[in-house]
């Protein structure tokens, strides 16, 4: 079976100022789908910026990337944007909510960006999933932490993207809610065969994934 | 999902908003006023000309059609040629003179017994008709604004008046005295700066009109419709020019802080912006809400704008009763036009700079 993703001397290259800074030294990794992988590694070891590349938040400076069988060398801006739309969720450490809006339309303006309009049944699974029903008419500032990120995991999957990013995503919260933030992941994953990659520090976190990736100054060491 | 989260961010800033919607509506309210005081001074200018109830006027050679400017008196007795024109019914002479006494204002010499055969005469709403040299005759509306009454002493042209009668507006001037007096002040005596004709019928006006022009062809001969046609701002190249420039001002006040608040706003919601990418939202949809918000703004400003502006009408007319503010659907309509493509010039580089964020740089900015 094809990977969903597939990346080979995969290199990035930052430049800050007159200086060129490598995120990516080379990364090659393959995930099949329905996979859960943490990645783990020291700061600064160039794993939100994989996060980024496989998202289509910023190009590729050199080698080959598939993903979901789109060759990201070749694509540029508006196609990565268009593809990112489908095919990619992401979960932030920060939960990242527009803070003018309610959980509700929160959620909601992802379908809307998507172009698909508001779908009320698949909306109501995923907020009974997510356990969020009584939580819709809020604004974040009026929710909790774990509140928050169950919302903002609702709006990464609420258009169904075949590969969820997850950047730290119980890096804000305290144990118990993690807790429950790492279930919701297991769960989407484990009855939904949801695709996930996620970043974490904490050794918790990455165990409840199938499989552990690190990484040390831009490459794989192990996994 | 887009209009709620316009609505939902317009009311969440709410001091931006509401300069911004203030901007816009001082930018309508002020192409408005400007269009409307400029059309309304001309008008009734015209239309006080055509109350007069004369067909035809005749002023000297090189003489204004704004009747304030000239100031080129001829003899009195080319009243008696005109008289004697096929189909003339009545002539009068008027002379015009200028007061800066509290402020500018025309003083028409007129000549009581002609005056009343070319337009029947005044409706008095108090006192009477002139009848000695030092009596004067005020328009309502110059009395209301000047709290002026039956009786009371006015110096006009260095000149101690006696108000004989208040008239109803809408003849000639607001201000009359005697045609003697007014030349002898002017010292232009059996002078006369303009004749108004009356035709036995309208039908004979043309016909009038060229025997006029044949008896006396350097002579400027009008249709009292010729010249209403000419009292348009579009014939005052000055005028035209001064209400044009403020017409650009204020659109560039509106452009300006349009232009402004969208600029801090694109600032101020980087973040924001990196999660709508990160969620998908291409360049178009970044700059459709961005426009889209400027476009509400804007919306609210114009009916803002619109709702002050017939407000300020009513404050200027019971401020200045003799100020006409004439409102027009067209030039509200073209106000909004005007407005709205300020704004949407003026929120275009935001949005555009909006668009080009990077999203990694834009999720990370704090």
């Amino acid at each position: 079976m094809e990977p969903i993703i597939a990346t080979e001397d995969l290199r990035k290259v930052y430049r800050l100022g007159k200086v060129d800074v490598p995120a990516l030294r080379g990364v090659d990794l393959v995930v099949q789908e329905g996979e859960f992988i943490a990645v783990v590694g020291p700061s600064g070891c160039g794993k939100s910026t994989l996060l980024h590349v496989l998202g289509g938040l910023t190009a590729p400076s050199s080698g080959h990337v598939l993903v979901d069988g789109n060759d990201f060398m070749t694509m540029n801006d508006a196609d990565r944007t268009r593809f990112r739309r489908h095919t990619i969720g992401f979960v932030f450490q920060r939960f990242n909510l527009l803070p003018t809006l309610t959980a509700r339309d929160n959620i909601a303006i992802a379908q809307d960006i998507q172009g698909n309009g508001f779908n009320p049944h698949h909306f109501q699974a995923v907020v009974e999933l997510l356990g969020i029903e009584g939580k819709l008419k809020h604004r974040p500032y009026a929710m909790s932490g774990g509140e928050q990120q169950r919302v903002a995991i609702a709006r990464a999957v609420i258009c169904e993207p075949k590969i969820l990013l997850a950047d730290e995503p119980t890096g804000n919260l305290d144990t118990e809610n993690s807790q429950i933030a790492l279930n919701m992941l297991r769960t989407l994953n484990r009855s939904f065969r949801q695709t996930i990659l996620m970043i974490t520090h904490n050794p918790e976190a990455a165990a409840v994934a199938d499989r552990i990736i690190r990484m040390r100054d831009g490459r794989i060491v192990s996994g | 999902m887009v209009n709620k989260m316009i609505a939902e961010n317009v009311l969440h800033r709410p001091v931006r908003s509401t300069v911004s919607i203030l901007a816009v509506a001082i930018e309508v309210a002020m192409v408005m006023l400007v269009v409307g005081m400029t059309s309304g001074m001309l008008n009734e200018t015209a239309r006080r000309v055509e109350g007069v109830g004369a067909d035809i006027m005749v002023q000297p050679p090189n003489a204004s059609f704004m009747l304030g400017l000239s100031s080129a008196p001829v003899p009195v007795k080319v009243g008696d040629r005109l008289a004697q024109v096929p189909h003339v019914l009545a002539v009068t002479p008027v002379l015009i003179q200028s007061s800066l006494t509290n402020g500018i204002a025309l003083i028409w010499g007129i000549d009581m017994a002609s005056w009343d055969r070319v337009g029947g005469g005044f409706v008095y709403h108090a006192g009477g008709p002139m009848t000695g040299p030092d009596d004067a005759l005020v328009d309502d509306w110059y009395a209301r604004a000047n709290h002026v009454k039956v009786g009371q002493t006015l110096t006009l042209l260095s000149h101690e008046f006696r108000v004989s009668g208040i008239v109803e507006h809408g003849k000639g001037s607001r201000l009359f005295i005697p045609l003697s007096t007014a030349q002898d002040l002017a010292g232009a005596h059996d002078k006369a700066s303009i004749f108004f004709v009356r035709c036995t019928e309208p039908a004979y006006t043309s016909d009038t009109l060229d025997a006029i022009h044949h008896l006396i062809p350097a002579y400027q001969v009008l249709s009292i419709k010729e010249y209403m046609s000419l009292m348009t701002s579009n014939n005052l190249p000055a005028l035209q020019a001064f209400v044009t420039a403020l017409i650009g001002v204020a659109v560039t006040i509106g452009f300006l802080v349009i232009f402004l608040s969208m600029y801090t706003t694109i600032t101020e919601r980087t973040r924001e912006i990196g999660i709508l990418k990160s969620l998908g939202a291409s360049k178009t949809y970044i700059i459709g809400v961005v426009l889209r918000e400027a476009g509400a703004l804007c919306a609210v400003g114009i009916i803002v704008g619109c709702v002050g502006t017939v407000l300020a009408r009513r404050l200027i007319e019971a401020s200045f009763p003799t100020l006409a503010v004439e409102l027009t659907l067209g030039w509200g309509f073209r106000a909004a036009i005007l407005a709205l493509v300020g704004t949407l010039i003026g929120a275009s580089y935001p949005a555009l700079r909006a668009a080009q964020l990077d999203p990694v740089d834009a999720l990370a900015y704090e």
